[in-house]
């Protein structure tokens, strides 16, 4: 490992106390102790101690971890189970090398723009052409395993132009109160083109002076998977292109993205990466803090619930803002659910990877989203917004999912 | 290793996958909440009593030893796989069977978390009582085993006082039940009380049938500090003479209360000499009434400052303190020893004199805090496993420990149970006579010495 002896520390100060258990959503569904922190610290420290090699199980377990940051908060020591995960990976990297398929992803298209508009423009092509409804209807997936043709589904559909070809790269007004940068993330560019637009409408009705600036995955896949490198490497471009915007602040509409970009300073640890990372707000936090925030007239009349992104409110510490931003809307029912912080089972591609596991802890998530009687869940992160919407789907619910910034926008007449 | 054979049986049994049989996740269910660890050579993870069954006579034949396994909260070592063998993994036996409204009794299996159990039977008016620290994560038929007890016992009572009844897998793998939905139940021995503690030595419990009361209505907490220990000892006792039992009486002592200002900022008074927490429960104007009586007679005799708990905010600052404690502590240093002696609650100021009298003979950091009400003690050795040299003194240390409060009056284990940590002490206790009955005991049910071997009696029990 990069740093032993600090990583020894964080290993060493694990009581075994098991506290974990009752907040890890893996141990939940499982009950099984290799998947819960105390088990995976255990074996790290195994590992580092020389007992333990790399072997495809070590690999295996410390695949499965959502990076929630549920243990952490629970832990009364207080350790970054999702850093130590984070670290076990990248070694895993280090030492094994990358599997084919996430190593081209990451090494070649998240790094250039060109390719990965490519391969979202063939992705939309696959969706649109009925390729799609051909191979589902052939039952062809179906052949390969109940798992992978449900995978298929969680596959987002993808948008036909980037959202960042569809707008202007400054939208601006008469004496803007603030100069901010809006961070995409990819997912809205390259699949929720509707929450940039909303995004953008929303940040609009506070006068601003908006720019989207050149930008890059924020490297969270690439770090989440092991491949250091490459996400310094997109780390390094996005805190040169932001940097040279001059902006006040730097905007995210993913809690995801939000995390890493304010990780940069620790991660890069230079001057720039601090000066930027200290510019980064989520939408939300930006809306309730930064600006006096001016919501819509336009009355909502539906029952809301909300769910908060693990990387949003443990990683970011955001709580109350989007809750609050919710009750500003006129006409509007909050319903609080039960366990809203409970990860949703996105985590990135954990998805993908863990399929049925994943969608267990959704059915959770479904389940306690359900019993609240909401028309709309909202939440603040685009995975979780894929996630829940899949596992909403499975359930045949009439439940939407919208973005925080969509909910928002619909209380604006147009113009 | 095991044969593969009997591998290959247990997977037939439980299915492919509830046989954990890698390195990796073996060495997950080698540990539980002590600093110790050992590696199974097989863990099993059964989710109906006939698959123990089968387990069981499998294991017997073949004199493979078997260790029952809840959460792995375990403080005294009673789960750790010391001989190899099979962990058995309860924790899949998760189903609330029952909950009876009718005659006030729930229906378990024995890997239901304790608060789980707790939260569905509130939400029907009814409560269960038993609340060791651990609940969110505990299990039942790991707190049966262990005969849990925790802040509430004093007023409450323990595990034990809510067991009615058992469902039980012998060693041979033969269906043992005890009691039932009755409160009354005199027919021959008393097997569930038998059972109940018996730290997984005597058989593998499959259901439990636990008696529940009516949900308090109100409940009040109120916070003490004294400049010296012996006051606060004093108002215990004060307090009980009264006529009131509160719920909780929980103490933190000088060090305690050092260890939650320094990493928490929470505004204690770090000149105090101990700490009560009290809280009572019960009808609404009783409560009222009590609270008021408890932080008048605190104030007129030796207590510095009271505070009363007049809202939800208020309380959970106070519990906020005390729950702080565990985190707090371990960063004196890493390795922390949790004990569990008891006294008769009178001699809680000469135990905590004994206690750091003894740290300071073995240059070692101790802190105490615990139930006052019941003299249920929870000294606390903050150490570092990796120092030699330190171990020894704690080891020490501990012995003298049990002594004194064995002279005292008082008991080795008030909650945690004996285990492995302290199984070479447990004579001092019992005497021969009162350890002989035990052993015969064991040796009567389990021949083989199949089922957790190595607990309690340490390594004599290899018959
Ligand atoms: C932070 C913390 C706080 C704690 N606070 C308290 C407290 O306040 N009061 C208290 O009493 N304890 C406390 N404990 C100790 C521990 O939580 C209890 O002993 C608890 O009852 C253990 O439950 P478990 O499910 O973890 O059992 P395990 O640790 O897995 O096992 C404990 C023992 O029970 C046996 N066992 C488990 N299940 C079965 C079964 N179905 N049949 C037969 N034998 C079985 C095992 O063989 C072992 O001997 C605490 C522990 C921690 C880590
Ligand atoms: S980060 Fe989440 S999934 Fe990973 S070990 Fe912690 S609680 Fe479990
Ligand atoms: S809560 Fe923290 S200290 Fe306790 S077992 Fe989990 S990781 Fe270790």
């Amino acid at each position: 490992m990069d740093n032993i002896a600090a990583a020894f520390e964080y290993l060493d100060r694990c009581s075994k106390c098991g506290s974990c258990q009752a907040v890890c959503p893996l141990y939940g569904e499982t009950r099984a102790e290799p998947f819960v922190a105390r088990g995976k610290i255990f074996l790290l420290k195994n590992y580092l101690e020389r007992k333990l090699d790399l072997s495809p199980k070590m690999k295996e377990i410390m695949s499965l971890c959502l990076l929630c940051k549920a243990c952490t908060y629970q832990c009364p020591n207080k350790i970054p189970v999702d850093e130590l995960v984070m670290q076990a990976r990248s070694e895993i990297v280090r030492k094994k090398g990358m599997p084919f398929v996430k190593k081209n992803v990451f090494q070649h298209f998240l790094k250039n723009n060109g390719r990965l508009s490519f391969a979202a423009k063939m992705g939309y092509l696959y969706q649109r052409s009925g390729l799609q409804w051909l191979i589902r209807k052939s039952r062809i997936l179906e052949m390969l395993g109940h798992d992978l043709a449900q995978k298929e589904r969680l596959l987002p559909r993808m948008a036909g132009v980037p959202f960042r070809n569809q707008v202007p790269r400054r939208v601006s007004c008469r004496e803007p109160r603030l100069r901010v940068a809006y961070y995409t993330g990819c997912l809205t560019n390259y699949v929720f083109p509707n929450t940039g637009h909303a995004v953008l409408k929303v940040l609009q009705e506070q006068q601003l002076d908006i720019v989207i600036p050149e930008q890059w995955c924020c490297g969270i896949p690439a770090l989440a998977s092991g491949d250091e490198k490459t996400a310094a490497e997109l780390a390094q471009k996005n805190v040169e292109s932001f940097n040279n915007a001059g902006v006040d602040a730097v905007i995210t509409d993913c809690a995801s993205c939000g995390q890493m970009l304010r990780k940069y300073a620790d991660f890069l640890g230079t001057p720039e990466s601090k000066n930027f990372a200290a510019k980064v707000l989520d939408f939300s936090e930006f809306l309730d803090k930064a600006v006096s925030f001016r919501v819509g007239d336009r009355d909502i009349p539906v029952t809301v619930t909300y769910h908060d992104p693990c990387h949003l409110r443990r990683g970011q510490g955001v709580v109350e803002a989007p809750r609050r931003l919710i009750g500003s809307v006129a006409g509007l029912r909050f319903i609080e659910m039960k366990e809203p912080d409970r990860c949703c089972g996105s985590a990135g591609s954990f998805n993908l990877d863990h399929y049925r596991l994943a969608s267990k802890i959704g059915h959770r998530k479904v389940q306690n989203i359900l019993q609240t009687g909401a028309d709309i869940v909202v939440t603040g992160c685009p995975s979780c917004i894929m996630q829940i919407g899949h596992n909403l789907g499975l359930n045949n619910s009439k439940v939407q999912v919208l973005h925080l910034a969509e909910l928002l926008s619909m209380t604006y007449a147009d113009e | 290793m095991l044969d593969a054979s009997i591998v290959a049986e247990m997977k037939r049994i439980v299915g492919e996958e509830n046989v954990f049989t890698t390195l990796e996740e073996r060495l997950c269910y080698g540990y539980d909440s002590t600093p110790e660890a050992f590696l199974p050579e097989l863990v099993v993870r059964p989710d109906e009593v006939g698959e123990i069954q089968q387990i069981l006579k499998l294991a017997n034949k073949h004199l493979i030893p078997v260790f029952p396994r809840g959460a792995g909260t375990g403080l005294s070592g009673g789960s750790l796989p010391v001989k190899g063998g099979i962990v058995l993994d309860l924790t899949r036996m998760d189903r609330i069977l029952e909950i009876d409204e009718e005659n006030l009794v729930a229906v378990v299996e024995p890997g239901v978390i304790t608060q789980h159990l707790q939260e569905e039977v509130e939400k029907r008016g009814l409560f269960y009582p038993p609340d060791p620290a651990s609940l969110k994560t505990s299990t039942l038929g790991g707190n049966v085993a262990e005969c849990a007890g925790g802040p509430r016992a004093f007023k409450y009572g323990v595990t034990r006082d809510y067991v009615l009844g058992l469902e039980v897998v012998t060693p041979q793998g033969e269906i043992v039940r005890t009691g039932g939905k009755t409160v009354k139940s005199v027919t021959g021995y008393d097997l569930t009380r038998l059972y109940t503690g018996s730290e997984g030595t005597l058989g593998v419990i499959t259901k439990i049938f636990l008696r529940l009361i009516p949900k308090p209505e109100a409940k009040k907490t109120l916070m003490a500090v004294y400049e010296r220990l012996d006051d606060a000892a004093n108002n215990v006792t004060m307090i009980i003479k009264k006529g009131i039992i509160p719920v909780t009486l929980e103490l933190m002592d000088d060090r305690t209360i050092h260890c939650v200002e320094k990493h928490c900022k929470m505004g204690l008074p770090l000149d105090a000499e101990a700490i009560l927490i009290i809280e009572v429960d019960g009808q609404k104007d009783l409560v009222e009434k009590q609270a008021a009586q408890i932080a008048e007679l605190c104030r007129a005799n030796g207590a510095r400052e009271v505070k009363v708990a007049e809202d939800e905010k208020t309380r959970d600052e106070i519990w906020a303190a005390r729950r702080a404690v565990s985190a707090a502590v371990v960063q004196i240093k890493p390795t922390k020893i949790s004990e569990d002696v008891s006294v008769p609650r009178s001699q809680i100021p000469n135990m905590v004199r004994k206690l750091k009298e003894i740290a300071s003979r073995y240059r070692l950091n101790l802190v105490i805090f615990g139930h006052a009400g019941d003299g249920n003690l929870h000294p606390n050795i903050l150490c570092d496993k990796r120092d030699p040299e330190e171990m020894e003194r704690v080891e020490k240390a501990i012995g003298e420990l049990f002594q004194a409060a064995v002279e005292l009056g008082g008991t080795l284990s008030g909650e945690h149970g004996i285990g492995i940590m302290k199984a070479p002490y447990l004579k001092l206790e019992t005497g021969e006579a009162g350890y002989d009955v035990m052993l015969a005991i064991k040796k009567a049910l389990d021949p083989n010495n199949i089922l957790n071997p190595g607990k309690i009696f340490g390594s004599e029990s290899n018959g």
